[in-house]
Formats: C-alpha cells, sequence, structure tokens
C-alpha cells in the first residue's frame, strides 16, 4: 500500500513534532545533569599502597600473608605441594609474577599484581545491584555477597582484570583484593606490606604515597620507567600506584587514557537514561500515534471481517 | 501462485509429534538435565568459561544474540502501527511469537549463566540498582518486556483458540477482546519504548571492554548498531522463519508482502552498512579491517553476508523469487548474528593467551534451550493460529477438521458403555 | 652422694671440679644455639651473662628414672662428640639416681633411690626415660618387686617438676605401638596432677633436656609449652620449616630412589617418605653430636618423625605425607597466564550443528519455488509432488 503523501506530511509533523518535544526535553535534562556528571573523586581518608618493582626480591612472603590474613586455602590446584597460582583466581587475591624479557638484554622486573582500587571503578558502575562498592571514606572497593548475583559484568569490565569468579561448587564467589579492610579497623596494616621484607610495597594515604614515588623519582633519574607513577592519572587513577624501571606494560599493566572508564564508556547512557525523561517522552509520543493508526487498522479488520465471515483476528 | 495473506490460521493437516519435533523435545529434555548437572557442579565444569573470558555463548549468544533474532515484535510493529504499513499486520503473530521464544529462554538462559541467582530478588527493590550498570538495564528492561506487553501480544492468539474450542467461555473472551482493544495502545506502546531501550543497553555492555574489543568493533555507537542490527535481525528473521514454515507445512506464500519485508530489510542493512562504514572511517580505524588477522578475516565476513544479502533482496520482489527472499534472509539473518556476537568473544581480548571455546555441555544446554523454543513455536503454530494463509484455508481447515471428526473409525464410550459414531 | 656437693653453686662446684670456665662458657653457647628463643634464660642474654646466671645457681638434684626403655635417651646424653660436654653436663647437673650411670645395684640401689628422694624432697627433678605399661595393673613391669607405674607415682609425688624424655616417656613411643600388648602410656597419662614437660624424640636431643633443666633451676620455671606439653622453643616447628634441603622441596627437585642421581646431589627427600613436613622437632637447626650434618636428612635418609605420635612406627616409612603449611615454590607464573583452550570435540559438535541447519535451510530452499519454473508450468501448484489442502 503506497504512502500518500497526506500520510507522509501527518507523519512527518507528528515524528517531528515528537522529535522536536524530544529534543527540547532532552536539552534541559543533558544541563539538569551535566554537573551531576563528574568522574569519581578521590575520598577524604583514601588509602593506598605503592608497590616499586625495583625493590622487589620475588621472596612472595606477602602471597602467603595475604592467603593466611585472609583465610584464604592455599591454591594446591596446580602443583599439590606447593602454593602455585597461575594468575589471581578465587583463592589467591595477590601474585607475584617475573617479567622475564625473551632476548635477555633487558632487564627482568618482578610485579606484584592485586585489585587496584580505582578511584572511578569500572567494576562498581558494572555491578548490576553494588555488590562491588567503593567505599566512601577509605576508597577500598569491597564485595557485597548479599548484592551479587554472580553475573561476572566486573570481571568483563575491570581493564586490569581483577575480579575473580569461583567456577566450582553452587555458592560461587567474586574474589579480590579488599585492602585487607579488618586489619585496617583494627588500626594494622594490609598483610601484604607488613611482612615485605624489602619495603618494596608499602601502606600510607595516597597523596602521601604519591609524593613518596615523585620523591624517588626525582631523586633517582633514569631510574624510573618514564619518571612517572602508574596508577596517578591512568583511567582516572588508581589508589595502588606502581613504580617500575622497565615498561609499565610488560609488567600486565595496560595503557589506559586519563578518563575513567565508566565515564568514558557510559556518559551518553546515563544522559539518556537520566530521569527516563527520554523513554516516557517517546512512549507518549508512540501511544499518541498508535491510538491514531489504530481507528484506521479497526476498520480494515472490519471490512475484512464483512468479506470474509469470519472473525477479526487482534 | 502468490496467494494474498488475509489472517493467521494453524498448521491443521499436519501431526503434532512429527521426528523433527520429537528431536526438538529430546534436545530440549537433555538440555535441562545438564541444567540440573550445572547447578549443582558449577559453572566451570560445566562450561569453557575462564578467568579472563567469565561470559560464554550463554549471555553472549543466547541472550545477546537470540534477542536480536527476537525483535521481530518490535521492528515490524513499528512497521506496521507506527508507519502504518497494513500488508505486514497479518505475519505479526508470527513475529510475536518467535520474539517471545526467543526472549522467554534467552532470560532463562541467562538464569542459568548467573552464579548466584537466588539474589535476583533485588530486582524487586528498585532503590537497590545500579542505575549505571548497562547489564542491570538490561535485565530489567527485557523481563519487564517479555512478562508485559510481549506476553499480553501473544494472548489474543490463545483466547481465539479458547473462543472456538470452548462455546461456553465465549462471553468471557468476548469482555477480554474488548479491554485488549481499549488498552492496545498503550501496551504496544511499551513494546516499542523497551527493546530499543535493552537492545541499544545490549550493545552498551561491551563498550565497557574498552580497548580489548577491538576498534573494529567497538565504537561509541555501539548501542545504536545494535538496536539497528536487531531491526534488520527482526525482519530477516521473521522473513526466513515464514518462508521455511512455509515451504515444510506446503502453506501458499504471498509474495507482496514477502517483497516488502524484503525491501525494508534491504533499506535496514543498506542504511546500517552505511553508518558502521562511516563509523569506522571516521575514527580512523578502517586500517584494521586490512590486517592479516582472525578480526579482519570476520569483519569482511559480516560486511559479505549483509552485502551479499542486500544484493540478492533487492530484486528477489520484482523476480518473484521465494528461493532468492529465503537466502537473502537468511544470510542477512547471519551477518547479523555475527555482528552482535563478534564483540563480546571473538573481538573481545581481555588479556594477551587467552582463548574461550564453549565447552560440549555449555553447547548442549544453549541447543537445548534453542530447541525448546522451536518445538513450542512447532506445536503453537499447529495448535493455535500464527503463521499467514489466504482465509480460504480457514474454511479448508473447517471442512478438515469436521472431515476428522466424521471418519473416526471409533467414537467415545458413551456412560451405557456402547459406543457410538462420531455423528 | 654427698649433701655438702649439693649446696654448692654451679660455679663452685665446677671450680671444684676442675672444669675450665672456657668450657662452661662453651657450653652456654651450645645452650644459646640450642634455644635462641623461648626460654627466659637466653632471651637477651650474652654468653657470659647466661654463664654468671647459671653460675650463681645452686646445682640441681636430678632423679633419673628408666621404665620400658632402651636406655638411648641416657645414650643420647653421653654420647657427646667431645667428651668434655658430656661429663660437663653431669657437672653442671647433680644426677643423684641413674641406674644405668651409677655404680650400685640391687638392694644397695634401691635404697639410694629412697635416700635420694627423701633428701631433695620437692626439689629433684625428676627424669623419666620408657613408656610405662598401665594393663593389667602394670603387671609388665616391676622395678625391684613394685609395679612401675607406682614407683613413677611414688617419686613424682615428691619431685618439683617432671621431665619425659624420649619418645617413649612422652607419648608412649615403640612399646606403644601397635597392638600395644602391655597398654604403653608416657608419662603424663600417669602423673596428672603436675606439669610434664614432654621431650619426644628417638633418642631426642641431650641439649633440649639441659636447657629445660637450667631454665627451671635459674628462672624458677618451665618454658612455654605446646599442647602436648612439649617446650615450644624446640617443637613449635615442623622440619620441614627450618630443613636446608628447603630450597630443593621449593624448587621441585626431589631424590627417587635411594642412590640415584637426586639423592646423590642431596635433594629433597619428600618423595623417599619423609615425614618432615609432618614432624615437631629441632633436629634441622641443631642436629646432633655437634657435628653439622650429623642428622638424618643430613646424611640422606628421610626423617622418619620419632617425636610425633601418629606418624612413627604408625605411617609406612615410604609413605609421604601432606604439606600442611603450603608456600610458593621457587618459580614464578608469567605476567600473562593463558587461559582456556580450544576443544575439538566441542568444534566439531558446534561443525555439525551449523551443518544440520544449513543443511536444513537448503533443502527447504530447494523446495521453494524458482520464478522461471513457476513460468515454465503456467499458474500450477509450484510445488514438487506436495499435496497442498488449497485447491489453486
Amino acid at each position: 500500500m503506497a504512502i500518500t503523501r497526506r500520510d507522509l506530511l501527518h507523519k512527518m509533523t507528528t515524528g517531528g513534532a515528537a522529535v522536536a518535544a524530544g529534543g527540547a526535553v532532552s536539552t534541559v535534562a543533558l544541563a539538569g545533569i551535566a554537573h551531576a556528571e563528574e568522574e569519581g573523586k578521590l575520598p577524604p581518608q583514601a588509602v593506598g599502597m605503592l608497590y616499586d618493582a625495583t625493590r622487589c626480591i620475588g621472596c612472595k612472603t606477602c602471597v602467603v600473608a595475604c592467603t593466611q590474613a585472609n583465610g584464604l586455602t592455599p591454591d594446591t590446584r596446580r602443583d599439590p605441594l606447593h602454593q602455585a597460582p597461575a594468575d589471581l583466581n578465587n583463592r589467591t587475591k595477590t601474585i607475584i609474577k617475573l617479567y622475564k624479557p625473551v632476548d635477555g638484554k633487558e632487564e627482568f622486573s618482578y610485579v606484584k599484581q592485586q585489585c587496584m582500587h580505582c578511584i572511578d571503578p569500572a567494576c562498581a558502575a558494572a555491578c548490576m545491584f553494588g555488590g562491588l562498592k567503593k567505599d566512601v571514606k577509605t576508597g577500598i572497593v569491597s564485595w557485597n555477597g548479599k548484592l551479587c548475583v554472580g553475573c561476572r559484568y566486573c570481571e568483563i569490565a575491570c581493564p586490569y582484570n581483577v575480579p575473580k569468579f569461583r567456577w566450582e561448587g553452587f555458592n560461587p564467589e567474586i574474589v579480590k583484593c579488599e585492602f585487607c579492610k579488618d586489619r585496617l579497623a583494627k588500626g594494622l596494616e594490609p598483610a601484604c606490606t607488613a611482612v615485605c621484607p624489602k619495603k618494596a610495597v608499602i601502606f600510607g594515604p595516597r597523596q602521601q604515597l604519591l609524593d613518596e614515588a615523585k620523591r624517588r623519582i626525582a631523586d633517582n633519574p633514569g631510574k624510573y620507567y618514564q619518571e612517572r607513577v602508574f596508577g596517578e592519572h591512568e583511567a582516572g587513577g588508581t589508589q595502588v600506584l606502581y613504580l617500575s624501571h622497565v615498561p609499565f606494560d610488560k609488567i600486565g599493566l595496560p595503557t589506559l587514557g586519563d578518563e575513567s572508564i565508566p565515564h568514558k564508556y557510559l556518559k551518553w547512557q546515563k544522559r539518556l537514561y537520566s530521569y527516563l525523561i527520554v523513554p516516557v517522552g517517546l512512549y507518549a509520543a508512540l501511544v499518541g500515534t498508535i491510538r491514531k493508526n489504530w481507528k484506521s487498522h479497526e476498520e480494515h479488520m472490519q471490512h475484512e471481517e464483512k468479506t470474509t465471515g469470519l472473525r477479526a483476528q487482534l | 501462485m502468490s496467494q494474498t495473506w488475509q489472517r493467521d490460521v494453524p498448521v491443521f493437516n499436519v501431526p503434532i509429534w512429527t521426528r523433527p519435533f520429537k528431536l526438538f523435545c529430546g534436545l530440549g529434555a537433555l538440555g535441562l538435565l545438564l541444567v540440573v548437572y550445572r547447578e549443582i557442579v558449577g559453572l566451570g565444569p560445566a562450561s569453557g568459561m575462564n578467568d579472563a573470558y567469565a561470559w560464554g555463548i550463554w549471555k553472549t549468544f543466547n541472550t545477546m544474540v537470540l534477542t536480536g533474532l527476537g525483535s521481530g515484535a518490535f521492528a515490524i510493529g513499528i512497521a506496521a502501527w507506527l508507519f502504518r504499513r497494513e500488508k505486514l499486520h497479518v505475519v505479526m503473530r508470527t513475529a510475536i511469537l518467535t520474539s517471545f521464544l526467543a526472549y522467554a529462554f534467552g532470560l532463562a538462559m541467562l538464569g542459568v549463566d548467573v552464579g548466584r541467582p537466588w539474589n535476583f530478588y533485588w530486582f524487586f527493590f528498585p532503590w537497590h540498582w545500579n542505575l549505571h550498570s548497562p547489564l542491570l538495564e538490561v535485565a530489567v528492561c527485557m523481563t519487564v518486556y517479555a512478562s508485559l506487553p510481549l506476553f499480553l501480544e501473544n494472548i489474543p492468539a490463545v483466547l481465539e483458540y479458547f473462543y472456538d474450542q470452548r462455546k461456553d467461555l465465549r462471553p468471557t473472551i468476548e469482555k477480554l477482546e474488548k479491554v485488549i482493544v481499549k488498552g492496545f495502545p498503550w501496551v504496544v506502546s511499551l513494546a516499542y519504548v523497551l527493546p530499543a531501550m535493552h537492545q541499544s543497553s545490549l550493545g552498551a555492555l561491551m563498550l565497557l571492554g574498552g580497548t580489548r574489543v577491538s576498534p573494529l568493533w567497538q565504537t561509541p555507537f555501539l548501542p545504536l548498531l545494535y538496536v539497528w542490527a536487531a531491526a534488520f535481525l527482526g525482519f530477516a528473521f521473521v522473513t526466513a522463519t515464514l518462508l521455511f514454515s512455509g515451504v515444510i507445512w506446503n502453506r501458499p506464500l504471498d509474495l507482496d508482502v514477502l517483497a516488502e519485508l524484503n525491501s525494508i530489510t534491504t533499506w535496514l542493512i543498506g542504511v546500517w552498512l552505511v553508518f558502521r562504514l562511516v563509523d569506522l572511517t571516521v575514527r580512523g580505524q578502517i586500517v584494521a579491517a586490512f590486517h592479516a588477522d582472525l578480526n579482519a578475516f570476520l569483519f569482511w565476513l559480516e560486511i559479505a553476508f549483509l552485502v551479499y544479502a542486500v544484493w540478492i533482496l533487492r530484486d528477489a520482489g520484482s523476480r518473484r523469487s521465494p528461493r532468492a527472499m529465503f537466502y537473502g534472509a537468511a544470510l542477512a539473518t547471519i551477518g547479523g548474528m555475527l555482528y552482535r556476537f563478534d564483540p563480546t568473544t571473538t573481538a573481545f581480548q581481555p588479556k594477551p593467551g587467552a582463548i574461550y571455546f564453549p565447552s560440549v555441555i555449555e553447547l548442549l544446554i544453549s541447543i537445548g534451550f534453542m530447541s525448546i523454543g522451536i518445538a513450542i513455536f512447532i506445536f503453537a503454530a499447529k495448535v493455535l493460529a500464527i503463521l499467514p494463509a489466504p482465509s480460504a484455508l480457514w474454511h479448508t481447515m473447517e471442512e478438515y477438521k469436521s472431515r476428522q471428526a466424521r471418519v473416526r473409525p471409533f467414537g467415545y464410550k458413551t456412560g451405557a458403555g456402547q459406543y457410538a459414531t462420531g455423528d | 652422694m654427698s649433701e655438702a656437693k649439693q649446696q654448692l653453686t654451679i660455679a663452685e662446684h665446677l671450680e671444684a671440679s676442675g672444669v675450665s670456665r672456657r668450657n662452661f662458657v662453651q657450653l652456654c653457647g651450645m645452650l644459646m644455639v640450642s634455644a635462641p628463643v623461648g626460654l627466659a634464660l637466653t632471651k637477651g642474654n650474652s654468653v657470659t651473662k647466661m654463664a654468671e646466671m647459671i653460675g650463681k645457681t645452686k646445682r640441681p638434684s636430678v632423679i633419673w628414672l628408666h621404665f620400658q626403655d632402651c636406655t638411648g635417651c641416657t645414650e643420647t646424653l653421653l654420647r657427646t662428640s667431645t667428651p668434655d660436654a658430656a661429663s660437663l653436663i653431669l657437672d653442671v647437673i647433680s644426677l643423684d639416681y641413674h641406674e644405668t650411670l651409677m655404680a650400685a645395684s640391687g638392694a644397695q640401689a634401691e635404697a639410694a633411690l629412697q635416700h635420694a628422694v627423701e633428701e631433695n624432697a620437692g626439689k629433684f627433678v625428676l627424669v623419666v626415660e620408657g613408656s610405662i605399661p598401665l594393663k593389667d595393673d602394670g603387671a609388665y613391669l616391676e622395678l625391684g618387686g613394685k609395679r612401675g607405674v607406682n614407683v613413677l607415682r611414688e617419686v613424682a609425688s615428691k619431685a618439683a617438676a617432671v621431665i619425659s624424655i624420649g619418645s617413649c616417656a612422652s607419648w608412649g613411643g615403640v612399646p606403644s605401638s601397635d597392638p600395644n600388648p602391655t597398654g604403653a602410656v608416657g608419662t603424663d597419662s600417669v602423673i596428672t596432677d603436675k606439669p610434664v614437660v614432654n621431650l619426644p624424640g628417638c633418642p631426642p636431643n641431650p641439649y633440649n633436656l639441659l636447657a629445660v633443666v637450667l631454665e627451671y633451676v635459674t628462672m624458677g620455671k618451665l618454658p612455654a609449652l605446646d599442647e602436648y606439653g612439649r617446650p615450644k622453643f624446640a617443637y613449635d616447628r615442623v622440619i620441614h620449616e627450618n630443613c636446608p634441603r628447603r630450597a630443593h622441596f621449593d624448587a621441585g627437585r626431589f631424590a627417587a630412589s635411594f642412590g640415584d642421581e637426586g639423592h646423590r646431589k642431596g635433594w629433597c627427600l619428600y618423595k623417599l617418605g619423609c615425614k618432615g613436613p609432618v614432624t615437631h622437632a629441632a633436629c634441622a637447626t641443631r642436629h646432633f653430636n655437634e657435628t653439622p650434618g650429623v642428622w638424618p636428612i643430613g646424611i640422606g635418609a628421610p626423617c622418619v618423625g620419632c617425636t610425633e605420635k601418629g606418624v612413627v612406627w604408625k605411617l609406612a616409612t615410604f609413605e609421604t605425607v601432606p604439606i600442611h603449611q603450603v608456600t610458593p615454590p621457587d618459580n614464578y607464573p608469567p605476567v600473562y597466564a593463558s587461559n582456556g583452550a580450544f576443544k575439538v570435540g566441542a568444534a566439531t559438535l558446534v561443525g555439525a550443528v551449523a551443518g544440520a541447519v544449513a543443511g536444513a535451510a537448503v533443502m527447504g530452499s530447494k523446495r521453494l519455488p524458482e520464478p522461471a519454473a513457476a513460468a515454465a508450468s503456467g499458474s500450477e501448484a509450484p510445488k514438487s509432488g506436495s499435496k497442498t489442502p488449497l485447491g489453486d
């Protein structure tokens, strides 16, 4: 059935009106919510960790201490005699890995991996019911089993591949470093920083650690990669900072821009759905149009009923 | 040769328990048994998911791809109701049923996939929703959509069945139908707003993959491309369904309606392709399409399927060729499915050295759920008036049914223990 | 044993005996090595200070009883490699009754015991060697006509402190191994009213005994004990934790059979059944006979767990034991671990299903009419051999 000019004009004006209305409303919404759209801010009592790869000797005492302090079972799945996880997993909240350059000309480096406690975490933005939440005072990102549905979106969203899911059994969890928050509550340091024999990983307020890191860079020109701290600005900044003498990507730290991941990728979602103005507007426009079209369809159906002698089908 | 489709008619001359139907039921039962196994042993042993690829085909295929195929109700509905393509009303029931089944089993698959489903009750506590999460939007919106407007759109066919079977219920049914007529615009508008929202949120899911999704797919317009792909997938899949069921159940084909579906499909794909390629070029990522790697290969495969589909479909209508229409629709479906699947798995590299391949159990559960959907479609098409046909077929059906009643060799036992004939 | 001797302090006695101060300080040094932590005597003190403290103490009276023993624990006290040390030990403590070492026998010996107990009542340290049989009212051991268990009870009632030396006295030892026909038990199953210090080992290290005795007499209290009555300074860690071959364990270098290359290179003996991971003892650091390397693992013999009830004479010699405190190995995972694998079976299934779907689609499409065929056959029903319910 061809569309008549009248139909077209009708459609365009209705459609145009709807779009214009929607546009007006959206602009207001955008303006109104623009201020609420800031990136995550550094919490007032933000804790931090500074890991200096040049000081780490790869003794793995932090791995053992972390396992004990968190009540985890040592991971003997790969090697029944030793605690030898291949990566962070549901029994390993921190791990020491070794970067060995292939040609032997570059320097090697150990690297301690654990949750970076990002300032604007992608995992917390992804979590459906807020199972992963960033503490408003200390900035620690921790997991709440009561709210988690096990959808594993946090695993997909984290740029550092940190949250790990327990794949066996019927009561799985998401496991990741939570800064030993129970120990912090008692006034102790996190287990890993407390046992490190070379003070390669240290604990303190994030700002202080950032200053310390910069001081080390200034005091040792040429020692640290790109004379900068990883985590100062990466993806909005992290509370676990890294200093390294080898390129960051070699020790598993991805190249990320300065914008936080939720802000960079989800801002249009936030804008479009803000206060549900756009969807409700669309709905209203649709109802209006379909009511009109329904009338002509009804006529069509009645005609069919008469000609075929059969009941019209809704 | 082409017959005008005027109303929907059940498939009445084919028994329900055919071999294919038994096969789908069997596969479905196997899938359900394996779900029990998965619930007991956990996700690890029952699937190929791992710490790098935390999402497997249950989410990425059954939910993210198949609900795209199930966007017929959304896309064809908009064409029929918003843009007043009257011809398409007659295929709406097919579209609505396939959509409902795709969504129901896509959501069921999501329920099987999550690790702690007992916490889903937070769904009913909106103040605990994390409104930033695209996955929450998908879960809430899809559930509301499938259980309210999409479900309600399927009711008229069921009511019609009971109207025929149970004369005593007719007054009630007529009352209900009046209610439906009254509420129709309100329900149906919801049925278009909600899919627009969650099909685009399905696209937004992989936005959080960031640079770990290949730049050939990763774009801020991923949500828009996903919802537009859902639109042409809905059209293409319903077209293919109509043609395939027409041919296996010997139903007459209405080439005018099918041509209309094709032309809209062609237009949708054309606009989509242009947008996709322009977006790729503007972002400066078109170079990646010429690397010699898997991503480039899959990209060109998608484009090839869709371009070839458009090529076939552009004159399938004017050539009056059902075979070309079917091929075009099938190719468009495959191309669209590839597009929606790739950014979640093949083009997603969370860290070097990680791969994902579904396990046999994972595949069987996925196939099982699809089979149940197909089995229900087959059953519904035979019992309810879903598939379109000329009105003459309705008359033929009534004749056929009364003939069946007359020629039954043994009637039913009367109370006196005598056998009576059907007369 | 004259009373006069027992009134002297240790320093006075040593001087009177002509033991050089140098030897005594050396002995104190050995004690320091034995028990660097866990003893008030050695904690924070220099060797000289220790020597001074010990020197001022009155020479302790020690009564040593034997029960179901092999006398190995006595031998361990004597078989020190420097003879001075043995006699030194005997000079530091006043061993007032010891059946193996004393000259008396028979009625004379019994009188000596009586005398020693009465003279030092409430002040002597009782050392028990050997297990005590309890079955059939303790009929299986009689000492001078008296049942062993009664002797123990009598003497222990007057003792200031009770020390069980060796595994037999600590928990039953050899005689208690299955089926334990005599009902052999350790001292602390008989003496329940006062603390009993257990020094298991077969044989135990003599310096543990000396350290406990001196701690008691110098500082006035027994060292901290674990839940089995063993002093923590010697028994709080398992052999595995301090083993000199631990680096081999961590690196995965094991001797697979006696005399093979790994065995000759001194690799870890875990796979040969070493019970180090479940045995609490200090042998790994202290060795024996004052000679470095002289201890079972040091000479290539896997530890049998001689201090532990439930390990020695219970587990098979070559049976491997679980590691309770697992630690990381001596290797490192790479920065990017590999995840997942391509599965041929699953890929086959995917191929099969895709093939089936494609096949069905192609077959179906073949039954769809082509316009040329329809045109050629006019306006007939286009299907190939199918009966449509429709007339046209």
